[in-house]
């Protein structure tokens, strides 16, 4: 059960991982066309008031080539034997956690409770007075937490599905690993601004 | 049970060399002082892997299906297991 929720790249074949991969990819954007959520970067989900069907699949294509390209790079760099597919398959499936955080907006549950926070920041109120109810903000923190978890976990996967394509080991190559997920962050969000 | 093959001194760790050979027929021993080869100062688990490679013609893809493990995990081992024979070659020249 632990490798398949953080390590399935070490066990499965490159066909059965890839296969999987594109599925969720579809199965994801579906999921947000339904809940109105647009993944408007490498690590990012936002909930919006609509969606067409096709936006959250162009979000999560473009993540993927941004990201794919970067790791790719490095991979080669560390090792010359790193093969494509290997750095594509965690790609596609490390996605998995954020395709899953959609259902949190199930008839528009957490952009509404989002709305009611910010509605009832008045700028003129100290923080102390905020007009916030105890349920929203317990519902907004566990979100919070929840995001994060899965965040953590889109970053195991990756991090051991970029291992076991590439062989790497040292903390030069995690750092640099760590700096290819920020560019890439950083160019799929430049593509976004071209494209909107 | 197979006992295990020693190839480090247990006193101060130097690399063990072969004294004495016996015939398990006749009984005859041969003394001498022959270094061991170098496959066999691998661990057990990767002289297997090495054989298996053998086996399946070198074919990463089969050895894979065999062990239950995708390519990569297989051709990282053997990277692995290159890297450790170069150093013992390094080491025992």
């Amino acid at each position: 059960m632990k490798t398949i929720l953080f390590n399935p790249f070490e066990k499965y074949t490159e066909n059965k991982l890839f296969a999987f991969g594109v599925l969720i990819t579809l199965a994801g954007s579906y999921l947000g066309y339904l809940f109105q959520g647009r993944f408007d970067g490498v690590v990012d989900l936002h909930f919006v008031p609509s969606t067409t069907l096709f936006e959250p699949l162009i979000d999560n294509l473009i993540n993927i080539v941004a990201l794919f390209l970067l790791l790719f790079i490095l991979g080669k760099y560390i090792n010359n034997k790193t093969r494509a597919i290997d750095i594509l398959t965690p790609v596609l499936i490390a996605r998995f956690p954020f395709y899953l955080l959609t259902f949190s907006n199930y008839q528009n549950y957490i952009s509404g409770v989002s709305e009611k926070l910010i509605a009832s920041l008045n700028l003129q109120n100290k923080p102390t007075e905020l007009d916030i109810a105890t349920s929203d903000m317990v519902i907004t923190l566990l979100f919070a937490l929840i995001s994060i978890l899965f965040l953590i976990w889109f970053v195991i996967l990756l991090f051991n599905g970029f291992k076991v394509a590439t062989n790497s080991r040292g903390i030069k190559n995690n750092l640099l690993f760590a700096g290819a997920i920020i560019l890439a962050e950083i160019l799929s969000k430049i593509i976004f601004i071209f494209l909107n | 049970m197979n006992p295990k093959l020693p190839v480090n001194c247990p006193s101060c760790e130097n690399g063990l060399a072969v004294s004495q050979l016996t015939c398990g027929n006749c009984h005859t021993s041969v003394s001498g002082n022959y270094p061991l080869p170098l496959l066999l100062l691998l661990p057990e688990e990767e002289q297997n892997f090495i054989l298996q490679f053998f086996l399946s013609s070198g074919s990463l893809k089969e050895m894979a299906t065999q062990m239950g493990k995708s390519y990569p995990t297989v051709r990282n081992k053997l990277d692995d297991t290159i890297k450790k024979i170069n150093q013992l070659k390094t080491q025992t020249k």
